[in-house]
């Protein structure tokens, strides 16, 4: 019996201490944390973060702020993870056309609801890529048109074509440097492939007369055309760095960045990620070509910041938001990541006037975006095993792309 | 029947047994809560349809099965993942064994190499990987250094850039980084197996083949079932260092069902084909364990 009621006093006491420490716990998170998933883009530095974060908490001091930089081949699993243990964060960056599936989850909140008008009115309206359904469920955060960077001390010229490009890029490789840069290895992004297919005047589906996607057409001409281009290029013609089936787009193009290849199809942040480099090459940058007798067509990426439905502290988070976005901050943000700026107060700023933004402005009036629908990470990841069946000669591109195309519909139920 | 209710309740429900109750409540809770909740869960997602968050929908049977079990993805990756985890055991086994003679042997310097052989299983796995990666790297690599420097091989392959040189690539960190474990298993045994044992082998003229084999090996039988089955099961979900050297790629080619689970569930949000691959993984590995323990027990026996 004495026993027992020993047991029953620790239980207690142990009680007591719990409820102790939950209640200071609770007062120290009185005030609201938000917190922000942070992609780590190619020049954004630590600095930047560091003194965002602090200026912020300095100027709303009843407002915890915690970014959280992750990398972007870890984003999309990041926030689905948060999202299913049902924690998800406030704010995030996300690549616009996850927009589409969080929304269907009920994720996402339109941001009017918790963004100042004033903000709102500042974007520059082309970068809005996110209203869906009539509603503005992303604030643009990077948009972007991919380029073609050229490093002219290994050539000078521009190509009009993909044939000009393949043959210059014959012509400069050399047993150390090489014609162009050709990511293999699957990664978050379909990019190089859709900029091949997109050259070729091809897309990734059919477009319904209701403005829906329809069956796959990875596998039209234009498509096969963009695969076998790839493949001659890679393993024919070996222009590429031969480790290529290895490396994903971040870790193929420091090859650029030293110097060691003439081509590379890029995005806004190839300037900073030079200078991060160290590069001493003069690089100039013009159009992704397309094929002989097909108009140029880059692809265009917007990412966007959203805020999350289940998030316990939205207000504070429109707050965050309508803090970025004024010059100081989304301004720098911008010139760092060397993406051109989608805020109209931005844009008007000097140091927005420079080649590389002439060059952005100018692929961004012909490029054509990402199709923005649910389940693309899973086309994604159907196309990247057909390029690698047929960079590793399992199958022909047109084999390839068939079996692609026939998984993409039975997945889509067609 | 009111006589044996009171005699159960007097059994089962008396001070001491109370007390035990108690005392057990935790543990208790924490299991059903962590380990028996979680696992339900996920035979319940495979039977029905889900969102994608994987909240359950509405019942499907055995949809998601039939869908999974159609594919010819599914089928490689599961041969796969057989061959992956036995090969890999297999090799650890070996040279466990190897390195453990080698350091049961009395020599200067054994305290240190001791040291030395536990380093890759020390560290943490992802980190291990992460540096096998680099060492992989085609151009900038140590192997590639290596083997061009040396002129052993002026033109080294892609290691993770092709399917057969992956999969080799991918399978031998999973045994550097398991192999320390099976030489410190198999050391503890050797260590126990009396000194007198040998010195009758000795006698009766034993050769070194002849007392590995008829002492060392009966010696710690019972250690070897029990490395073999525990690394069994960590090489068959090894989800990191497949993850963070390939992915699964190139292709496919070094899928295993532990990280096809992951690509179908977090990156794809198709919860119920996920699930029905993780009801396959608990499956094949209950029943490996059963195996196991159905060994050990017999072992024990004949003791």
């Amino acid at each position: 019996m004495r026993r027992m009621r020993t047991i029953g006093v620790l239980v207690m006491v142990l009680l007591l201490l719990t409820t102790v420490l939950y209640a200071g716990g609770q007062r120290e998170e009185a005030k609201p944390t938000v917190t922000v998933l942070w992609a780590l883009y190619d020049g954004l530095t630590e600095e930047y973060r560091a003194e965002l974060q602090s200026a912020f908490m300095a100027a709303h001091p009843d407002i915890n702020l915690d970014i959280v930089p992750v990398p972007w081949d870890q984003m999309y699993d990041r926030i689905t993870t948060s999202l299913a243990g049902g924690r998800p964060p406030e704010v995030s960056v996300i690549g616009t056309r996850w927009a589409l599936e969080f929304m269907e989850l009920d994720a996402i909140v339109p941001m009017e609801d918790y963004v100042s008008q004033a903000t709102i009115d500042n974007i520059l309206p082309g970068t809005k890529e996110a209203v869906i359904e009539g509603q503005l469920m992303g604030l643009p955060v990077a948009a972007g048109a991919r380029i073609l960077a050229i490093n002219t001390d290994i050539t000078d010229k521009v190509p009009a074509t993909m044939e000009e490009m393949r043959a210059e890029a014959l012509r400069v490789t050399t047993d150390d440097r090489y014609g162009l840069i050709m990511p293999g290895r699957k990664h978050t992004e379909l990019t190089d492939f859709a900029y091949y297919l997109y050259a070729a005047g091809g897309d990734f589906f059919e477009m319904e007369p209701d403005g829906t996607y329809g069956r796959s057409t990875v596998n039209s001409p234009a498509g096969v055309k963009a695969l076998e281009f790839m493949v001659q290029l890679a393993t024919e013609d070996e222009v590429v760095p031969p480790g290529f089936m290895a490396t994903t787009r971040m870790e193929a193009h420091p090859v650029f960045y030293s110097g060691r290849a003439g081509y590379v199809m890029i995005g806004a942040w190839v300037e900073s990620a030079l200078a991060d480099a160290g590069a001493t090459f003069d690089v100039k940058y013009a159009q992704i070509p397309g094929f002989r007798g097909t108009p140029s067509t880059p692809l265009v990426i917007t990412d966007s910041l959203v805020i999350f439905k289940d998030a316990a502290n939205k207000e504070a988070a429109g707050t965050f938001i309508d803090f970025f976005y004024q010059d100081e901050w989304k301004a720098r943000f911008d010139e760092l990541i060397g993406f051109p700026p989608v805020t109209a107060s931005a844009a008007e700023l000097p140091q927005f006037q420079t080649p590389l933004y002439e060059a952005l402005n100018e692929a961004a009036v012909s490029a054509k975006p990402w199709p923005l629908m649910e389940g693309f990470a899973e086309v994604t990841d159907i196309v990247w095993d057909a390029v690698t069946a047929a960079y590793l000669g399992q199958a022909t591109p047109q084999a390839a792309l068939d079996d692609a195309a026939r998984q993409i519909d039975r997945m889509r139920g067609f | 029947m009111g006589a044996s209710t009171t005699t159960l309740r007097s059994r089962y429900w008396n001070k001491e047994a109370q007390l035990a109750y108690l005392l057990m409540l935790p543990a208790v809770v924490l299991l059903v809560s962590l380990m028996v909740y979680p696992i339900a869960y996920v035979f319940m997602m495979s039977l029905y349809r889900t969102d994608r968050l994987g909240r359950l929908q509405e019942f499907a049977g055995m949809a998601a099965y039939l869908e999974v079990f159609s594919t010819r993805v599914f089928w490689e990756t599961t041969v796969r993942t057989a061959v992956w985890t036995v090969l890999a055991v297999v090799v650890k086994a070996v040279l466990g064994m190897i390195i453990a003679l080698v350091l049961n042997v009395e020599y200067t310097g054994r305290r240190t190499a001791r040291m030395l052989f536990i380093i890759p299983w020390a560290s943490s796995v992802p980190i291990s990987a992460m540096l096998w990666k680099w060492v992989y790297d085609h151009e900038f690599g140590l192997l590639n250094q290596t083997l061009r420097a040396t002129g052993i091989w002026t033109n080294p392959p892609v290691w993770l850039g092709a399917p057969t040189s992956a999969f080799i690539s991918t399978i031998w960190v999973d045994i550097w980084v398991g192999v320390p474990f099976m030489a410190l298993i198999f050391l503890a045994g050797m260590q126990a197996i009396s000194r007198d044992l040998y010195e009758s082998g000795e006698i009766d003229g034993a050769n070194a083949t002849q007392k590995f084999v008829n002492i060392t090996i009966p010696g710690i039988r019972h250690l070897i079932l029990i490395a073999t089955m525990l690394s069994s099961l960590w090489t068959f979900n090894d989800f990191n260092t497949v993850f963070i050297l390939t992915k699964g790629g190139p292709g496919t080619s070094t899928e295993i069902l532990i990280t096809a689970v992951y690509k179908h569930g977090f990156e794809w949000l198709r919860f119920s084909r996920a699930a029905v691959m993780a009801v396959v993984t608990f499956v094949i590995l209950t029943m490996l364990s059963l195996f196991y323990a159905r060994m050990f027990f017999r072992q024990e026996r004949d003791l």
